[in-house]
């Protein structure tokens, strides 16, 4: 069996690289693509977890195979969402690019 | 006599009605204010017969034991401030105070003013705000009312403030006119000054005695629960307010700058609503004035002879007539002063009622000269005793009754206020009282002779006399000037004079002085002689006396740069320390204390608002370093 920490080796190197996908990226579809990987690296780390302690302690319930397929259900509706605004705001400013789009601020 | 408040009621009713339907009206609503102020004469004499079948028994009567005349108050309830009662509560009342007093000045009010109204009628005929001049008189005459009846120190300030908003709107009745503005700010500003005195005077009082009820201070003072302090310091105040309506030295600049004001206006000023206001206050206050030394009355004399003596010396040398009879009127509202001063209230008010009867006459005569001639100084008349001899008769008569000629009203109560200064002021007093008299004759003479005798010039020709709306005021007036001295005898029967009705303490006998009356109309006749010779006859040339005197005449037509000095004052006192005052507000209340917290805040926030920059992935690195941050903070605690 592949020991627990490389899972979240993985997990956290995909976390940062969705991290910096999200900071670093000027196009809204980009920015949402980071945010699925920061997702999908936050479900890899439970069901690691999950599946090495299973039996053990807190973990026993499979509690990290439920949140990860709740957090798919909720990043599946959560992409709906964010591609209808950066659809929205296509039409509108005809950019997808998030520098271009700063009315939040002062 | 309950119903004595109807009288100014009936006046104040009218005002309103006269504004807004005025114009929908015949004669533009003017016969709504005579009939209120005529149903106010009325209603004067039934006040007056019920209290003549009143005694101490009446309901709401008694016999005052101040002033010993028997007295009606009727109160009703305003409102209450507090629990009524309870310490610290105020209850307020509507009251109206009846004493002989009360009735020889509504007496005065409503018939002068009718007659002035009446006499309006023509006057004021084809004036654009024919209407409003009389909403404005029939206010004038209420507030009046209102004010002698006020059995509460409360509400005669009331009053007293309406009497002075009315006289700033009459004065400045021709807004037009600069001069007229002018004047009327002059009024109102001048008598303000007095105002302060009189408010802080009947707190004082309301302090010390804890109602504005007149009785009650009176009593209060009369037990000596009023401390001598108070009861001077209060009666000082209020005659300042006197001081400043009656137009006493040194608020008097207002009073010949009001001339600016319709003519008839100044009739009523000067005769029945405004300057009398301040004589009025002194005796119906005069339980506080004489009380302990008496005090406040030497003031009163003073002030009241220093008024009588330099206004008179200005009435002799205007050339204005109707500043002559302002000056006049001050000059005589002096002598009321001294008379009051001098411990003779019954001559006081006599004189009060003689003066207002003659120089109600002798205005509405010169509005009638005015009306016809359109001049103001006398250099442009003469002779006009040919073109207008009812008008030369009735200003005669006033300007004889003023100026001391026996048997008319002014003789009487002027010896009456001799007699009394004589009794109870020194020698120099008295000596300077008949020079008083004497200048009065002159510069009554001097009027009277200048205008109706002498030549008849040219530009005259034309003039008319009075028409019928002006003739029958300035009789029935002229029948009172003459006649109404007799009243200070004792007539055989019931009616024992003046000095029976209205007194201070007990009823005074007539009397007398039989070397102070021939002193006297010895001064007035030789007075209206050398007048005749000086200015109708011109046997006598005044230019030597002129270029002897030219110094002292240099200060007295410039009447003694009283006007300067308030000028001086405001330019150099007030403005330069209202400047200053404002430099405070603006510098350092205003920019530093009220902006500068706001200006604070507001620099803060620009340089604070620059972290919002709108672009997400700020935010975002923002959450990162939070979340990283938090979870060493956790990380270095755990260890």
């Amino acid at each position: 069996m592949v020991d627990l920490v490389w899972f979240q080796l993985l997990s956290a190197a995909l976390f940062v690289i969705g991290l910096y996908g999200v900071m670093a990226r000027r196009s809204a579809v980009l920015i949402v693509m980071s945010i699925e990987l920061m997702l999908n690296a936050v479900n890899i780390n439970l069901i690691a977890a999950a599946s090495h302690m299973e039996g053990t302690g807190s973990f026993a319930n499979f509690d990290g195979q439920l949140i990860a397929i709740f957090i798919i259900t909720v990043a599946a509706a959560e992409v709906g969402l964010a591609l209808a605004i950066i659809l929205r705001m296509f039409r509108n400013r005809s950019t997808v690019n998030v520098d271009e789009i700063d009315l939040m601020k002062w | 006599m309950q119903w004595a408040w109807l009288i100014p009621v009936f006046c104040f009713a009218a005002a309103p009605v006269i504004v807004i339907f005025g114009k929908f009206l015949p004669t533009k609503g003017a016969f709504l204010s005579i009939l209120a102020i005529a149903g106010g004469f009325v209603v004067f004499w039934f006040v007056f017969g019920s209290w003549l079948d009143a005694d101490a028994a009446t309901k709401g009567c008694f016999t005052s034991a101040n002033t010993g005349m028997l007295s009606c108050d009727y109160e009703r309830s305003w409102f209450n401030a507090g629990v009524i009662g309870a310490v610290g509560s105020v209850s307020l009342h509507w009251g109206i105070l009846i004493d002989p007093l009360t009735i020889a000045m509504l007496g005065l009010v409503t018939f002068v003013a009718l007659m002035v109204q009446i006499y309006s009628m023509a006057y004021m005929m084809g004036d654009p705000r024919f209407g409003w001049y009389f909403a404005v008189h029939s206010l004038f005459a209420a507030s009046m009312l209102t004010l002698v009846l006020a059995d509460n120190f409360l509400l005669l300030y009331v009053a007293w403030e309406l009497v002075g908003i009315c006289s700033y709107l009459l004065i400045g009745f021709w807004h037009e006119r600069p001069a007229a503005r002018e004047a009327a700010k002059k009024a109102f500003i001048v008598t303000r000054i007095g105002d302060v005195g009189l408010l802080v005077g009947i707190l004082l009082i309301w302090r010390d005695v804890g109602s504005f009820s007149m009785l009650d201070a009176f009593e209060a003072v009369r037990t000596g629960a009023m401390s001598e302090g108070v009861a001077t310091a209060s009666a000082i105040l209020l005659f300042l307010g006197a001081m400043g309506k009656s137009a006493q030295v040194p608020f008097h600049v207002w009073l010949p700058d009001a001339m600016e004001g319709p003519t008839p206006v100044s009739a009523l000023i000067h005769a029945a609503t405004m300057v009398i206001a301040g004589v009025y206050l002194v005796a119906r206050a005069f339980p506080l004035f004489e009380a302990y030394d008496a005090v406040p009355l030497l003031i009163v004399a003073i002030v009241g002879l220093t008024t009588a003596l330099m206004a008179a010396t200005i009435a002799l040398v205007s050339t204005d007539l109707k500043r002559i009879l302002a000056y006049s009127t001050i000059s005589h509202l002096g002598l009321m002063m001294l008379s009051l001063g001098a411990f003779g209230y019954t001559a006081a008010i006599f004189h009060l009622m003689a003066h207002g009867f003659s120089k109600a006459l002798l205005f509405l005569g010169a509005g009638s000269v005015l009306h016809s001639t359109e001049f103001q100084e006398t250099g442009e008349m003469g002779g006009l005793r040919k073109v207008m001899p009812l008008t030369a008769i009735v200003f005669s008569i006033g300007a004889l009754s003023l100026g001391g000629i026996p048997v008319l009203a002014g003789f009487w109560s002027k010896d009456e206020i001799l007699v009394a200064v004589n009794d109870n002021r020194n020698a120099a007093f008295i000596i300077l009282t008949l020079f008083t008299a004497l200048l009065s004759a002159l510069y009554m003479g001097r009027a009277m002779f200048l205008v109706f005798f002498g030549e008849l010039k040219d530009q005259n020709s034309h003039v008319h006399d009075a028409p019928l709306a002006m003739a029958i005021p300035m009789a029935l007036l002229g029948v009172l000037a003459l006649g109404f001295g007799f009243i200070t005898f004792n007539w055989p029967g019931s009616f024992n004079g003046l000095g029976d009705f209205v007194f201070f303490g007990h009823a005074e006998e007539f009397h007398f002085e039989v070397w102070l009356g021939a002193v006297s109309i010895v001064l007035a006749v030789a007075a209206f002689m050398f007048a005749y010779l000086a200015y109708a006859k011109r046997s006598i040339s005044m230019e030597a006396t002129r270029s002897r005197f030219s110094g002292v005449l240099k200060v007295i037509e410039n009447k003694y740069y009283f006007d300067e000095v308030y000028q001086w004052v405001v330019d150099k006192v007030v403005l330069v320390f209202s400047r200053a005052v404002a430099f405070f507000d603006r510098a350092i209340v205003n920019d530093i204390i009220v902006n500068g917290p706001a200006d604070i805040t507001r620099k803060f926030g620009i340089a604070l608002r620059l972290h919002v920059t709108g672009h997400v992935y700020t935010y975002t690195l923002a959450m990162a370093l939070g979340t990283v941050g938090l979870g060493i903070f956790v990380w270095v605690r755990s260890v």
